[in-house]
């Protein structure tokens, strides 16, 4: 975009303008741009969630507003719009006016590192990831300042178990990461997108780019995208893990007391954090912008590495691109409400329990793959590899893919055995007692 | 499929509960919802399957209700005869729980004892709880529940519903619930046969039907008397005689617009619609003359004890007698003058003339049963 605004006005213009200038003009058009397709991914989201959630249920879902209920999430929009904004008595009115802002203002600012397509990116941070993680964890004080702010115990409550999930659910979330981190040897998610070209299971080595060498189709990938995406499930509130907001015990959680707007201004907080959570499993563990095709087109196009292509690709490449992520974006969030139709909500122990005895373990042994994965693929002599040395790409490929499957399944099959429920033995007190 | 369970024979149920290790539960489950969701996309039609969409798209789409299904109590008449089945037994009102039905027994205006029909039936539908205990216990099949469900208003007072509202033809019912009513249904005229004979004139006639009676008694003129006859005893009777009155002439002015209308040339038919619109205006005013004259009869023995009520309307009866009166004066003019210039000359402008006898003719006539209408709730009070 920069570039693009650099060509516009130095190049083809002619205005020479200085080098601030065009910064700042990129970036607010840049920010237009993501503040615009936001909300209207949270409107989409909404009506993608009701009908598909309604059809898991045998039934139709809203229809009437507009063709087959287009224009729901619009009618819903203008009732929150016009909603009495009511502010409980007792109620600390700063902090209960200013959570909804600042629930709202990190999951904006996520969108910052998310890469929509090639050469699309508001900014490549090279620690993308840190910051998304980093970020996204801001939301939990906007949480907690809501159930504090609104002088209301269930309003409390769930904002104090909001913030345990959250908090319970970054490290597995982090850990699942840091092994396609280590894949990557880099944390910008630009970078974990271009890793993943080439032919499924087998990457570039093949020398064939088809934009599927997604990291999912690895051992390591597929263990840390189930992770990370149970831990997105928690840390967007999704059921099976809507505890900070259970409806059927305590009302509405932290948003108990909120009405209007800035109720509306909550579940946009959510459902654009839902989408994020997924964009970054899509970029993460599927590829992002990768797929068949879209390298092709970008080699072509203008971009820093090729500054004497053809705009046109540029075009070809972004919308294909973009197609491709929102399309795994959308799948997974599909994914989302699939699970949300099939499971019910977990207790607030059973979360804990989870997180903490099962999908840390699962996501330390991970990285243990991936450490072992890496050392396969890229170590030498010097690392201490030696044995591997001389051994062909394909050779240390199929040891990598080997080792790291048999870890993963053993440490997942371990896993679920120390986690199962040991069957009770009769206790020789309870056994003695006759029951008629 | 129906289980069928031999006696002292253990059955084990498959509860399904064998171990699911692994999360295979949870993909089991997931399993489902996709079953069902892939299913989704078509229509479930019976009730056999449990999957497909089941919904019926409530204001578009409707379920056929079944037969028995009930909402609010309806009475029923018979659209032949006009005869309501109701006989004021008084059965329905006492058995109903929340005691919403009230209702007047009819008398017999000549002898003042009572008769087999109902006068006026109320039922407050916004306290109905819908039980169908007045159905049930009707030993006449009169009333019985209805199958709209749609009443919602934002206006309380109508939902008292009277006995116009409540009356509903045999062939409706029939619709509604055919099987029902054929179990029933020769009973009911059988009981009905019965009663019409202890009603008279225009007594157990559905209100709706009152006025189509009317007017086929006032197209027979010979079949007339009859209940005039019989009405002249009382002064009531001779309102009725008024209004029928009112509607010969109305209908009167009708035949003549009829046969303006057939005959499109010739002054000699045109004269005779004339004279026929002229005769109706003149019967008209006779009737209002009548009904002014019965209004002050009416008037002379109520002027007594009534104080405050009945002088009002004592006045608008003599006002609205007077107009009327007025009114078919007017009319008979308008009727001469149109018809003066109609015969001398031209025939052009006659339909405009003979429009306005119509008009005036009919205007008179409803003037005419106004006064009626007026000296009758004078009388009545
Ligand atoms: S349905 Fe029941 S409540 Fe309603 S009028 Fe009949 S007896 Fe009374
Ligand atoms: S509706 Fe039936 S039960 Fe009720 S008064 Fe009339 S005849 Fe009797």
């Amino acid at each position: 975009m920069r570039d693009l605004i650099d060509g516009l006005l130095n190049t083809t213009l002619g205005l020479g303008a200085p080098d601030w200038l065009v910064s700042l003009i990129s970036y607010v058009a840049i920010v237009t741009i993501i503040f615009l397709v936001a909300p209207f991914q949270m409107l989409f989201f909404t009506m993608y969630e009701r009908r598909a959630i309604a059809r898991m249920q045998d039934r139709i879902g809203p229809n009437r507003v507009g063709p087959e209920g287009a224009f729901q999430p619009i009618a819903d929009g203008v009732k929150m719009f016009t909603k009495e904004d009511i502010v409980p008595a007792g109620a600390d009115r700063w902090v209960h006016l200013l959570a909804p802002c600042v629930v709202v203002a990190p999951t904006m600012l996520l969108f910052a590192v998310v890469p929509w397509g090639p050469g699309m990116v508001p900014v490549d941070l090279n620690v993308g990831l840190l910051f998304f993680v980093a970020i996204s964890s801001i939301s939990a004080i906007g949480i907690m300042m809501a159930g504090w702010g609104s002088n209301n115990k269930f309003a409390l409550l769930g904002a104090m178990r909001g913030v345990a999930q959250m908090i319970s659910y970054e490290i597995p979330a982090v850990l699942s990461l840091l092994a396609a981190v280590l894949l990557a040897g880099s944390m910008s998610l630009v970078s974990l997108v271009n890793l993943q070209a080439g032919l499924p299971f087998v990457g570039m080595l093949a020398g064939i780019d088809l934009g599927l060498g997604w990291l999912i189709f690895t051992p390591v990938g597929f263990v840390g995208a189930i992770c990370f995406f149970i831990a997105a499930l928690a840390e967007g509130e999704r059921t099976p893990f809507d505890i900070p907001e259970a409806d059927s015990e305590i009302v509405a959680g932290y948003m108990t007391e909120y009405s209007g707007m800035k109720f509306g201004l909550f579940y946009l907080a959510q459902y654009i954090l839902n989408f994020l959570l997924c964009a970054i499993t899509a970029t993460v563990f599927l590829g992002g912008w990768q797929f068949p095709g879209v390298n092709w087109l970008y080699e072509r196009a203008i971009s820093p590495a090729n500054p004497a292509g053809n705009g046109l690709f540029n075009v070809l490449a972004g919308v294909l691109g973009v197609f491709a992520f929102l399309l795994k974006t959308y799948l997974l969030f599909y994914v989302m409400i699939w699970l949300r139709g099939a499971f019910p909500r977990l207790r607030v122990d059973q979360l804990m329990h989870f997180g903490w005895k099962f999908l840390i373990p699962l996501s330390l042994v991970n990285i243990l793959s991936a450490s072992l994965w890496v050392a396969c693929m890229q170590w030498g002599a010097e690392q201490g590899m030696g044995a591997i040395e001389g051994w062909s790409p394909w050779a240390r490929l199929a040891l990598a893919f080997v080792l790291t499957f048999a870890i993963n399944l053993v440490g997942y099959i371990a896993l679920v055995r120390i986690q199962a429920p040991t069957r009770r033995r009769p206790s020789r007190l309870t056994g003695s007692i006759a029951v008629p | 499929m129906s289980i069928q369970i031999q006696r002292g024979k253990a059955i084990t149920v498959d509860r399904r509960t064998r171990k699911t290790p692994m999360g295979q539960g949870l993909l089991r489950g997931l399993g489902v919802i996709w079953k069902h969701w892939s299913a989704s996309f078509q229509k479930n039609d019976s009730y056999k399957k449990i999957q497909g969409t089941f919904t019926i798209e409530y204001p578009e789409e409707r379920r056929q209700l079944p037969e028995a299904y009930r909402n609010m109590p309806i009475l029923l008449y018979d659209e032949q005869s006009g005869h309501e089945f109701c006989t004021s037994c008084f059965q329905c009102e006492r058995i109903c729980p929340p005691q919403v039905i009230h209702m007047t027994q009819a008398k017999d205006p000549a002898t003042g004892k009572p008769v087999p029909a109902v006068e006026s039936f109320e039922i407050e539908y916004d306290a109905c709880m819908s039980c169908g205990l007045c159905a049930e216990v009707c030993p006449f099949e009169a009333i019985k529940m209805d199958h709209t469900f749609e009443l919602s208003t934002h206006d309380h007072p109508s939902l008292t519903v009277d006995k116009t509202a409540l009356n509903r033809p045999t062939t409706y019912y029939a619709q509604i619930a055919p099987r029902m009513w054929e179990e029933v249904k020769e009973n009911a005229y059988k009981k009905l046969a019965a009663n019409m004979k202890r009603r008279s004139d225009l007594i157990g006639i559905a209100p709706q039907m009152q006025e189509q009676l009317r007017e086929q008694l006032a197209r027979a003129p010979q079949a007339e008397p009859a209940p005039e006859a019989v009405a002249s005893a009382s002064t009531t009777a001779d309102d009725k005689a008024a209004r029928l009155a009112a509607i010969r002439a109305a209908n009167a002015a009708k035949r003549a617009n009829s046969e303006n209308g057939q005959a499109a040339q010739g002054d000699a038919t045109q004269s005779a619609d004339d004279k026929a619109a002229r005769l109706a205006a003149i019967r008209a005013a006779n009737a209002a003359k009548r009904a002014a004259q019965q209004a002050q009869a009416s008037e002379a023995p109520e002027t007594a004890p009534s104080e405050s009520a009945s002088p009002a309307d004592d006045k608008a009866a003599r006002l609205a007698a007077i107009r009327a009166a007025n009114a078919a004066k007017r009319a008979a003019q308008q009727a001469q003058a149109s018809e003066a210039p109609e015969t001398a000359a031209s025939e052009s402008t006659s339909p405009a003339d003979e429009k306005a006898a119509r008009l005036a003719a009919i205007r008179a006539a409803n003037a005419a049963k106004r006064a009626a209408a007026a000296a009758e709730k004078g009388q009545e009070e």
